[in-house]
């Protein structure tokens, strides 16, 4: 079970993912809004692992996947996409994303590939 | 869907706070092509999209989807921004508001014309684009972008190596995202020999949900395992194939620097984790009903504290002073959470004034100022239609069209400002234009036409008074009734909404240079400033926006007229009321109040004045009813009930 970063711009999404993560036993240890507020969130809490949405105001999810893979080239980050994303996802497993999660969730396949990103 | 629904109002609350953004940025394309404004209405969509797919509402999730694809052309410079494309936007985006009060309402938001309406967006992306390359980023560029599929470059590997073979699921979403992020993963602890099919057709997406890897690492089987068991894996095997030239020997360290973190990361210690939720959302009613505990409290403080200084307790007394305190702000504190600023309402209102000038014809430069002043959220609940109204009046019968403008001299373009700043003890909101003005002739005529007045009285009417006609039921002046300001509500409903917010309005006009309507509102309506007096020994508590003033009753200026008396105070003369019917005859009335409503006013006999006190006023409980002249009950700090007059109805009477 991890320490995770939820990462959002909307509220509604974060507490959806969170329920989910929670009821897998996971810690919730932090959520943001925006890429700017993930980087800080990681640096602060320095989770196991971070849920990063893609479309984000300010800096978006690709950008703060660098930023973070930049503080600690480990870092694990599970990408949050949608439909019609698939470019900037590739772009983003090119850049270090560890695994991707699909909206809109469905508990079992967001439970497993966050298990599964956590004990790689 | 059931365990969806408990995220529905969330949904809703931040669903509308999108659509605000996706409308409130369309105005500003509309007049400038601003980038922000683009990216803002892409996300917002995006994220509305992403939001409704999760709660299985499916026409919201397609229309955003084709309107997120319309800006993601015009965020390419694909298609460009034109008035009859933010026409369908704008449309469109009408709908997602309809939607999401279907939605609120417990409905699924699915449109009968939905196909229609996507069809409208997608129209947009087939038009400008033909004839171009498709896709935003072609297969061919991307692959280009990435590094040489085979890293044999890198020179021949000493680490044993391993043939794999992943079987992905038929379920799995994006089987060519999953095969990158196993090889991804695989080169960091190894060195990719082989990828089959290639990792371009792999990443295209074009290998049926099966590939196989050859590769060479330290890393060992048992890992590599790891590694190809992944998510949406259906099965992974890996064997061990026999290098054909003898391994070198091993080299001291080839794996990647990231190879270390292929171990779980040391947890941090647990003192840095802290929850940082800053905001939530509270639902209002369960506001008013801490609200309504608040009051509660406010008034058994007051008897306890009258209790205290009956019995003398000093303990008592001191404790009594720290609770009141809490108590005071705690109420403080409520009454701030309830306050909004006006931005919630005045943010819908660009959208309206263009809608209308463009049906109208006319050209509206419209100003919005003081949008951060706050409100009470049971006022701005009522606020928002007096408002519209307003407005459109503004716009259709005040502001004229660009050619009369001009050849009045005044720029083609008219000017609406809707203004909202705190006096002291009111929010007061102004709707200001540049236009016409009323036409007080007009008005005069029209009262007589309507049998409101007899031409000689219409004569002796002062400008006030006349534009006073304005707000009574069904008095409309405009030549032609247009669809949107001559639907039958008129300024009197704006006046009566507003009174029952226990607010006034204010119309100033100058003929040919415009109309201004000026919004008095309380902050707030939980609590109430009232006059206590004392009428055949009976306390009654008078609203104080509702007391005029207050004089010494001279029985010399009692005069009979028409079997009922009326009072001369200052040269105006007034019916005097006793309210004996309610309170009993009084022998003792030495006081006059002059009470007020709207501009008329009527006068009540009191014996005493007590002061003036804040209180809470509660409804009468639905098993007394309605009762005539009282529209609540306060209870003051010695725990007596006292009624509230209810000056509108007692002056309405007469």
């Amino acid at each position: 079970m991890g320490r995770i970063l939820i990462v959002d711009d909307t509220l509604f999404m974060r507490t959806l993912l969170k329920n989910i993560l929670f009821s897998g036993g996971h810690d919730i240890v932090g959520e943001a809004g925006d890429g700017d507020e993930a980087i800080a969130k990681y640096r602060e809490l320095k989770p196991d692992l971070v849920t990063m949405d893609i479309v984000m105001p300010k800096v978006n999810g690709i950008d703060a996947l660098k930023e973070i893979r930049a503080i600690n080239p480990g870092a694990r980050v599970v990408m949050c996409t949608a439909v019609g994303e698939e470019q900037m996802v590739k772009l983003a497993i090119k850049t270090g994303a560890k695994g991707y999660i699909v909206k809109p969730f469905q508990a079992p396949k967001v439970l497993e590939e966050i298990h599964n990103v956590l004990s790689s | 869907m059931s365990d969806l629904d408990a995220y529905r109002s969330l949904y809703i609350a931040e669903s509308r706070e999108n659509h605000e953004i996706i409308v409130k940025n369309l105005l500003v394309l509309e007049t400038e092509a601003s980038e922000t404004a683009i990216a803002e209405i892409f996300r917002a969509a995006h994220s509305l999209k992403g939001m409704s797919a999760s709660m299985d509402f499916w026409g919201m999730e397609r229309l955003c989807h084709a309107m997120e694809d319309v800006f993601q052309e015009i965020r390419n410079g694909k298609l460009a921004v034109s008035r009859e494309l933010m026409d369908s936007l704008l449309i469109a985006s009408d709908q997602i508001e309809a939607m999401l009060d279907d939605i609120e309402c417990g409905g699924t938001g699915v449109p009968q014309n939905l196909d229609e309406l996507e069809h409208e967006l997608k129209r947009w992306i087939g038009k400008e684009k033909a004839g171009e390359t498709p896709g935003p980023v072609s297969p061919a560029a991307e692959r280009g972008a990435t590094p040489p599929d085979d890293k044999t470059t890198q020179g021949p590997s000493g680490a044993p190596r391993y043939s794999i073979s992943v079987q992905l699921k038929e379920s799995c979403d994006s089987p060519n995202l999953r095969a990158m992020i196993i090889l991804q993963n695989l080169e960091e602890v190894g060195t990719i020999e082989k990828v089959t099919p290639d990792r371009s057709t792999v990443e295209d997406g074009d290998f049926g949900h099966r590939f196989e890897v050859e590769i060479a690492s330290d890393a060992g089987i048992d890992a590599l395992r790891t590694i190809a068991a992944a998510t949406d894996v259906l099965s992974a095997t890996v064997t061990s194939v026999e290098s054909a030239t003898p391994p070198p020997p091993p080299a001291p360290e080839i794996r990647p620097a990231d190879g270390r973190d292929r171990k779980p990361v040391t947890q941090p210690e647990k003192a840095e984790r802290s929850r940082e939720v800053k905001n939530i959302r509270v639902d209002i009613s369960r506001l008013d009903s801490m609200m309504n505990l608040v009051e509660d409290l406010v008034i058994n403080r007051g008897r306890i504290t009258e209790i205290a200084r009956e019995h003398q307790i000093k303990e008592l007394d001191e404790t009594l002073n720290m609770i009141g305190r809490s108590v005071s702000d705690l109420q403080a504190m409520m009454m701030d959470i309830r306050m909004i600023p006006l931005s919630h309402i005045f943010n819908r209102f660009p959208r309206t004034v263009r809608d209308i000038a463009n049906r109208e014809g006319k050209e509206v430069e419209f100003i919005v100022e003081g949008g951060d002043t706050e409100l009470d959220r049971s006022i701005m609940d009522g606020l928002n239609d007096p408002l519209l109204h307003l407005i459109r009046n503004a716009i259709d019968h005040g502001i004229e069209r660009p050619d009369v403008r001009e050849a009045a001299g005044k720029p083609r373009k008219g000017t609406l400002l809707l203004s909202a700043r705190r006096d002291r003890d009111n929010v007061i909101i102004t709707v200001e234009d540049d236009g016409q003005g009323i036409d007080i002739e007009s008005v005069r005529k029209k009262a007589v036409e309507k049998g409101l007045v007899t031409p000689d009285e219409a004569r002796t009417l002062s400008r006030d008074e006349i534009i006073d006609f304005l707000f009574q039921p069904g008095f409309s002046t405009a030549v032609e009734i247009t669809d949107i300001s001559g639907r039958g509500v008129g300024l009197d409903v704006v006046r009566t909404t507003l009174e029952s917010l226990h607010g006034k309005i204010k119309v100033e006009s100058r003929e040919g240079g415009g109309t201004t309507f000026e919004l008095l509102l309380p902050p707030t309506m939980a609590i109430v400033n009232v006059m206590m007096v004392r009428i055949n020994g009976q306390r009654c508590a008078i609203p104080i926006h509702n007391v005029a003033e207050v004089a010494g009753l001279v029985p010399g200026d009692i005069h009979t007229i028409g079997g009922r008396e009326t009072i001369l105070l200052r040269d105006e003369v007034m019916p005097l009321d006793r309210l004996d019917d309610m309170f009993g005859c009084s022998p003792a009335t030495e006081i006059l109040v002059v009470l007020q409503d709207q501009n008329r006013k009527r006068t009540i006999a009191v014996d005493e004045i007590e002061g003036q006190q804040e209180v809470v006023i509660k409804p009468l409980s639905k098993v007394v009813g309605t009762v005539r002249g009282i529209s609540g009950v306060t209870i003051p700090g010695d725990g007596e009930v006292v009624p509230v007059l209810d000056v509108t109805s007692l002056i309405k009477e007469t």
